[in-house]
Parts: C-alpha cells; sequence; structure tokens
C-alpha cells in the first residue's frame, strides 16, 4: 500500500513535521500540568487544538487509523473541558500512552518502506471508556453510577438566543468564509457589519450570520467567540479573500466548504467552531471528515520555538518564520564552503607575489568580512537550541519516576544554547541512554538510603548546556551514589578489558572504562538501561558528531558525564603541516603543544621506539613520514618539529617536516571512489581544498594514533 | 546526454549482436563519438558522453592508505570538487612514465562518480560508424581485455574503445 495519495507526497513532509512537533507540545503541556496538579483552561484549549489539528490533517492525508485515535484523544479533553473535570489524574497514562502510539505510527509513515496502519482498537475503547468515566457514565473500575444522566452539552456559549441557523439553501456556487477578529479588540458586530460592506462592494452576499449586527450590539460576544460567518458568490471567493487579507484587525478566517456541517448546533459536532480563537492560532490547516476547510490565517503570534517577533502593535506583522527544507540548507552551506575556498586562491594567488597592490588588498579586505558574515549567517540557519532533545528528558524521567519508584527532579539550565542540527539530530540517543542510566544506576534505589547519607530524600538529575570556546559543553549530573572505581575495575579486569596493569588506573581512567564497549556494571538488565551496549553507543554517536564523552564521579556523591562536542563540523580551525611534501590538517583542537626538540631529549626504548619527556611525563614519538609511508628529507629531529596531540585517553607527539599556519578550513569527505577503502583506519578524516588550490590531507587524530 | 548516449548504447547494441551473427550489413550511419588517446604506441578510446573534461595533469595528492591499489594516484581538485586520478598506463601493467606536456587527464563520470584518468597523450574525435565495427573475438576473457569494451577498425589503425563502467568501479583484477 502506498502511504498517501499521487500528489499528496509533498504535503508529507509537512504533516510529518507538524505532527511530531505537535504531539511534543502535547507532551510537554501534559507533563506540566501533571505537576501542576490542574490543567489551567490555557492548557486544555492548547491540548485541543493540538489534538484537533493532528486529527484534522491524519484525515487530509488518509491516515485513518492516526485520526480515529486522535479523535478519541480529542473527545476526551471535550469532555474536560465542558465539563470542568478537576479530577483528571488518571487521564495522564491514558494520554501519554496515545501520544506515544500516536509518535510511533508517524514514524512508522516516516519509515521507509511500505507502511501499514496500526490496529489502534485497544487504546482507543480505553480513551472510550476514559471519556466515559469522565462523563459520569461509568467509573474506573467499570460499573455504571447510578446517575448516569450527565448533561454533556455546551453550556457556555455566549448566548443562547444566538445560534447560527443557515437561512439559505446552498449549493456549490456559492462559499462560506468564517471570520475571526483579534482577541479582545471589541465593537466586533461594527467591525462585522463595515467589513461586511466592503465585501457587499465586490460580491453578492447571500447570507450571513449574525444577523442586524449593525444594531444590536449583543452579537459582539459572539462574533467575538464564534466568528462571523459569510455567505458569498463561490466566484468571487478570489477577490473577497483580498478584501479580508487588507482589512484591519483581522485575526483570520477560514472557508468552510460544507457550511452546515461547521455551524454550531448545540451539539458536539461543532467543536471546530466553538474552539476560542487561540486554539487555531497557529499557521496548521485542520480537516476534518466532512468539512473541508482552509485556514487563511493573518499573522499571528505563533507559540511554537523559536518566538517569532511579536507583532508591531496596531500593523499586522508578516510571518516571520518559514521552514525550510535542510538538504537546501546542506547545498547553502557547501556553497558557501567553496566562497571561502575560492577566495583565499584569488586573494593569496601566488600571481600577486611581490605587487604593490593597495586598492587590491583593501578590496580583499572587505570581501573577507563580507564572507565571514555570510558563513557566520549561514552557520546561524544551521543552529537550532537544544531545547528539544532536553525537553524530551523531561518525559523520560517522568516514565521512569514511576516505574522505579524514586523521587527525582530534573532540572534543565542553558537549553537556550544553540548547536548545528545535525549535531542534535545525533544528541537524542546518547542524552535519552545518560538520563536512564543516571535513573536507573546512579541514583539510589530507596530514600532512605539517600537520608542515611546525609543527602535530601528527592533525588536530582541536572541537564545543562554552555558555550565555551568554540565547543558546546552538555553536563549530566545526579546526586546519586557515583561509581566505584574498584567495582569498575573488577569488572573490567574480569572481561578482559583492561590494558594495563591494574595498579596503574587512576580512579578517572578507571570510571571512564564504562564507557568501552561491552562493558555494564550492572548485573541486573533491566527495561530501562544495562544492555550493556548503552555507554557503548553514547560514546559512538558521540564521537560521530565529533565530540567526546568524559566521566567525573564522586564515589557516594554523585556522577557528571561531560560531553563535547562542537559548534559545527563543515569548517574546522586546523593546523597545517608538511610531511615530505605532502600537506596535512591537525584540527587544532587536538594539539597541544608543538615545539623543536634537540636529540639528546630523545628516549629510545628496546624496540626502536622513542619517546620523549615533557614536564615529568613521557609521550611516545609517532614519525607521520613513516606512518604514511611518505618518503621524507626531514627525518632528523633537530630538523622537524613535533606536536603533542591528544585524545582522551591518549597523548602521542607527531613529528613532521615543518609547520605551515593555521588555517580555517572546509572539511569534505573523500571522493565515493574511495568508499571501499578503510581510508579513516589509515587515519585520516577528509580532505580539503587550500588557498592555492592544492589538496590538504585531514588527520583524523584518534584513528592515527590508535591503530 | 544520457538520451543521446542510451540511443548510442542501443544502436551498438543491435549493431553487436548482428555483427556476431549473420553477414553484417554496411551502414554508413554513425552511432557515437570517441575521444581517442594513446597510451604507449596504443591507440584507445572513450565514447564521448561519459567524458566530463580534458585537462592537463594537475598537482596529485597522494592518499596514504596501503590498501589504495598503486595505479590510484591520488586526489586532484577540479573546481573545488575532490576528484580520484587513475594512471591508465599503470592500470593496464604497463610501466609507468614520467608525465611530459602531452600527458592529459580525461575526467569522466559514471553514475555519479567522477574519475579523472591520466593518459600519455589525447588525440582526436573519431566518429564511429557501423562498418568500423570490428568482429571481435571473446572478449573479457584474457585479463589484459577486461577493459575494453569493442574494437574499431578504422582507416587509420584499430582503436580499442574501453568500457567505462568497468574502469570505474571494476578495479580489483586490474593488474
Amino acid at each position: 500500500m502506498s502511504k498517501v495519495d499521487a500528489g499528496m507526497g509533498a504535503m508529507l513532509d509537512a504533516y510529518l513535521f507538524e505532527s511530531q512537533t505537535l504531539l511534543e507540545q502535547l507532551d510537554e503541556i501534559l507533563l506540566r500540568t501533571e505537576q501542576a496538579g490542574t490543567f489551567t483552561e490555557d492548557d486544555i484549549n492548547e491540548i485541543f487544538r493540538i489534538m484537533h489539528t493532528v486529527k484534522g490533517s491524519s484525515a487530509m492525508m488518509g491516515f485513518e487509523s492516526l485520526q480515529q485515535l486522535s479523535h478519541k484523544g480529542e473527545d476526551m479533553f471535550f469532555l474536560i473541558r465542558e465539563n470542568k473535570i478537576q479530577d483528571t489524574s488518571f487521564v495522564y497514562d491514558l494520554v501519554f500512552r496515545m501520544s506515544d502510539l500516536l509518535k510511533a505510527e508517524i514514524d512508522l509513515i516516516q519509515a521507509e518502506g511500505d507502511y501499514h496502519p496500526t490496529d489502534f482498537s485497544d487504546i482507543i475503547k480505553e480513551l472510550e471508556h476514559g471519556a466515559d468515566v469522565l462523563a459520569g457514565k461509568a467509573t474506573l473500575d467499570g460499573s455504571t453510577p447510578a446517575n448516569a444522566e450527565v448533561d454533556v452539552s455546551p453550556s457556555d456559549s455566549a448566548d443562547a438566543a444566538l445560534v447560527d441557523t443557515v437561512s439559505v439553501d446552498f449549493d456549490e456556487d456559492f462559499t462560506t468564509v468564517k471570520i475571526y477578529f483579534e482577541h479582545g479588540i471589541e465593537m466586533e458586530n461594527l467591525r462585522a457589519f463595515l467589513l461586511l460592506n466592503k465585501i457587499l462592494e465586490e460580491t453578492e452576499v447571500a447570507d450571513y450570520f449574525p444577523k442586524n449586527v449593525e444594531d444590536d450590539p449583543a452579537t459582539s460576544a459572539y462574533i467575538a467567540e464564534n466568528g462571523f460567518r459569510v455567505t458569498f458568490v463561490a466566484d468571487d471567493k478570489e477577490t473577497v479573500t483580498s478584501v479580508l487579507r487588507s482589512a484591519l484587525n483581522i485575526e483570520k478566517f477560514e472557508f468552510v466548504e460544507n457550511p452546515k456541517e461547521a455551524i454550531p448546533e448545540g451539539g458536539v459536532k461543532s467543536l471546530a467552531v466553538e474552539t476560542p480563537i487561540e486554539e487555531i492560532e497557529q499557521s496548521v490547516v485542520p480537516a476534518t471528515k466532512a468539512e473541508e476547510k482552509k485556514v487563511v490565517e493573518k499573522p499571528a503570534a505563533s507559540k511554537t520555538p523559536p518566538p517569532a517577533p511579536s507583532p508591531i502593535a496596531g500593523a499586522p506583522a508578516k510571518q516571520s518564520i518559514i521552514s525550510v527544507n535542510l538538504a537546501k540548507l546542506d547545498q547553502l552551506h557547501d556553497i558557501v564552503g567553496e566562497i571561502i575556498t575560492t577566495e583565499s586562491m584569488v586573494i593569496s594567488n601566488p600571481e600577486l607575489e611581490g605587487l604593490q597592490l593597495e586598492s587590491f588588498h583593501k578590496a580583499a579586505r572587505d570581501l573577507r568580512k563580507l564572507t565571514d558574515e555570510l558563513q557566520d549567517t549561514v552557520m546561524s540557519i544551521r543552529m537550532v537550541p537544544l531545547s528539544g532533545p532536553f525537553s524530551k528528558m523531561n518525559r523520560i524521567v517522568r516514565d521512569m519516576k514511576k516505574a522505579l519508584n524514586k523521587d527525582v527532579e530534573l532540572i534543565i539550565e542553558g537549553e537556550t544554547t544553540e548547536v548545528d542540527k545535525s549535531i542534535v539530530d545525533n544528541l537524542n540517543d546518547p542524552l535519552m541512554h545518560l538520563v536512564r542510566n543516571c535513573m536507573d544506576h546512579g541514583i539510589e534505589t530507596s530514600a532512605e538510603d539517600r537520608v542515611a547519607n546525609g543527602k535530601s530524600a528527592k533525588a536530582f538529575i541536572k541537564l545543562a548546556a554552555a558555550n565555551a570556546s568554540g565547543e558546546v559543553i552538555i553536563t549530566i549530573t545526579d546526586d546519586g551514589k557515583g561509581i566505584d572505581p574498584e567495582k569498575v575495575l573488577d569488572k573490567a579486569e574480569r572481561l578482559g578489558l583492561l590494558v594495563k596493569p591494574r595498579i596503574d588506573y587512576s580512579e578517572r581512567e578507571a570510571q571512564n572504562l564504562i564507557t568501552m564497549p561491552g562493558f555494564s556494571t550492572n548485573e541486573q538488565v533491566t527495561e530501562y538501561s544495562g544492555r550493556g551496549v548503552g555507554m557503548d553507543v553514547v560514546k559512538q554517536n558521540i564521537e560521530k558528531c565529533g565530540g567526546t564523552v568524559l566521566v567525573e564521579s564522586k564515589l557516594g556523591l554523585g556522577t557528571t558525564f561531560i560531553i563535547k562536542i562542537p559548534l559545527t563540523l563543515a569548517i574546522i580551525d586546523g593546523m597545517e603541516i608538511e610531511v615530505g611534501g605532502t600537506i596535512f590538517t591537525i584540527p587544532i583542537s587536538m594539539i597541544k603543544q608543538s615545539f623543536k626538540v634537540t636529540e639528546d631529549q630523545i628516549i629510545r626504548d628496546t624496540q626502536r621506539g622513542e619517546m620523549i619527556m615533557i614536564r615529568g611525563e613521557c609521550y611516545p614519538i609517532m614519525r607521520l613520514h613513516e606512518r604514511f609511508g611518505i618518503p621524507s628529507e626531514v627525518t632528523n629531529f633537530e630538523d622537524g618539529i613535533l606536536l603533542l596531540v591528544e585524545t582522551e585517553n591518549k597523548s602521542v607527539c607527531l613529528f613532521s617536516d615543518k609547520l605551515i599556519g593555521e588555517q580555517q578550513v572546509v572539511v569534505k569527505p573523500f571522493p565515493p571512489y574511495f568508499s571501499r577503502y578503510n581510508i579513516k583506519g589509515a587515519g585520516l578524516s577528509g580532505c580539503t581544498i587550500m588557498g592555492d588550490g592544492s589538496i590538504a590531507l585531514i588527520i583524523d587524530v584518534a584513528n592515527l594514533i590508535e591503530n | 546526454m544520457t538520451e543521446a548516449k542510451a540511443l548510442a548504447l542501443s544502436k551498438k547494441e543491435a549493431i553487436k549482436s548482428s555483427g556476431k551473427g549473420a553477414i553484417r550489413v554496411e551502414k554508413e550511419s554513425e552511432i557515437t563519438k570517441v575521444l581517442t588517446f594513446l597510451i604507449g604506441e596504443q591507440v584507445y578510446g572513450i565514447e564521448i558522453p561519459y567524458i566530463i573534461e580534458i585537462i592537463g595533469v594537475p598537482s596529485i595528492t597522494h592518499v596514504p592508505c596501503y590498501e589504495i591499489p598503486s595505479f590510484i594516484k591520488g586526489i586532484i581538485n577540479v573546481r573545488s570538487k575532490v576528484v580520484p586520478v587513475v594512471n591508465v598506463r599503470a592500470c593496464f601493467g604497463k610501466e609507468e612514465i614520467a608525465y611530459d606536456e602531452r600527458a592529459c587527464t580525461i575526467i569522466v563520470a559514471h553514475e555519479g562518480v567522477s574519475v579523472g584518468l591520466i593518459v600519455d597523450e589525447v588525440l582526436d574525435v573519431s566518429s564511429v560508424s557501423e562498418k568500423h565495427l570490428a568482429k571481435t573475438p571473446e572478449l573479457n576473457q584474457v585479463n589484459n581485455n577486461k577493459f575494453i569494451d569493442y574494437i574499431l577498425e578504422m582507416s587509420d589503425g584499430v582503436k580499442l574503445v574501453l568500457d567505462v563502467q568497468k574502469l570505474i568501479f571494476d578495479h580489483d583484477v586490474a593488474y
């Protein structure tokens, strides 16, 4: 079965994106309200809007199972809202489950391959039951209470006397539009009347509601709540649209293809129209089963992050956020990279050497300034705040808190820190694993243990992010029992993971052993972590985006995981070195120091290994020309230069012919032609085109010194 | 370009099959154009649709990885694109010679993969018509003929037209 009808393909991306965002919002609200213990009216309206939109757009895309499920969720919140039910505690688990299922289903749709709708009948039944409970028709244990007669009909319509009825028989020749004025604008009736006159200038109006807006101020409240309905000749839809667009103070307007469905009749069916304005505020395209509505939105403050600049008072602001395909951004990014390379090719062209070019250099400086700005702008476009992956942790902590029966508070700091989009995508899994680890292994099983150790009964996990010199540092801290280095060493010894005598391991080295593949200190495999792959996966994922993970732990006091990730991947600060005529680039962040040595400083061991002593520590020397098999005239240590490079667990001095200089370079992967060869294993991660058009090879320090 | 290529190929296929079986019908119709070049004394050809451009021999950055066969000389920068280069001489198991001023790099592309081919000398472009197609013995049997697609007998000599697909993707048994 194909996923969507032909022609809907382009919509699918937008649909998936929107639904995922909405469901994340839903989770956020649910978490917040659960903590607060009560729903505010705004919360319910917001949830209602989310469910409604998901339902509508799922129906539009033809995903029936999703539509049915979200419809049931919507029903439930309808009851909560209409009946002003206060005790809603049992709802949360149900709605969280529903939200998970919806998300899983959307992931299924997004995944490659055929899509087969999931059968949601079980959860739908539970939701129906939940709705019955809310309506008072049933109790949680399933019995029916005696006073089953509960008024479910909406009671808070603005004016009971005002019921919109369609007084004309419509056929396809007419179009109905619903107009909503800005919230709190007042004198809606007169505004409606003026607007009506404007529309009358353009076309023939068949019907409108409420009537006598001109002289009945009571209609104001109705219009504020339910909008102003105008039915006119369909052919003039476009002219009317432009009239409405140019009109002032209109929050939004929507076309209702089938007016009878959309008109409130005092029944449950009329949700769409009774929904207050805030609920339809976002630029969404709701469409329910029978009604196909088109919302043409006047700008409204968007509630999704990042927040839109607030509209200037009085003048309606234009929509200020657009969504862009990531592939296009990647392309833009590539072009900027090439411009930077080409720019250095022009400015440091060898043919210019020795010439007196005053104005050329001035122009070159200006150009460089602009390209720098261009690069910064493109980078900033790709930057997204960490609040997305961070807020997902709320949910994990909530679920695990219940399952593990631990009282834990999640503290989030610095979630506005921005990181390249491609990196954020790679962060979700590692963060999840680490938070689970803290919950499962870090925090003490019983509160009594904590109190006995002089800690508060309530544990905390802190998730913090901060910018630090071109890197983003994310820390995940718990105040749990900490990692016992002895236990780790015992385990590592048993598993044969130790590479040097046990006594040589420092406390920190021992604790970092837990990131070794196949290591898991918990003997018992639990639902959440401890499959023995967790920390390994964390490390791999972080390294995939160029970062590192460190563990710091104090036994009895807690553990901190420190993740360092680069702000961006594609442009790095590199140190260029020469080895036998070949230019290599080493990421500056890897270099601790570079220095000249004399022959007598070299220590030679029995196996022709060479080492050097720096500040009391002994480092092995790796001759790059030998490592890469490049013939070089510089073989005496006195003629070349040493670079001390450091990865998280190893430091080595690299011997090269000479340093050329520091340069920002655009990282290019090796051509696909080479993919069958293990270049990465040879210690090279990519290449870059230099100012003079030649190619430098980028050294992958970790692979170089570990293989 | 791809359409033209497909057309040329289909014609070529038709001719090949007819050439092998019954008596070949002489036709003057051109089926494709071939860029010819020299490796030593032998003239080789590559069909034009594969060719992106012809440049001199730029400075080549050697990629130090022991897994990479020696006939892959390294990578070059072609207008900010990193392209690998193959020495065709070495690829055919011939002795490598120093690049002189006539040596050229032919950039070919197939299925999105670009490769530069270093040849001794580029000659010209020949129009190939059906009558030039030589009766080919069982090609692809002998190792050395592995990269040869078909053979042309022209007034100025025999030309071996290379199979770019194999040249790019199939060089495990290159020697």
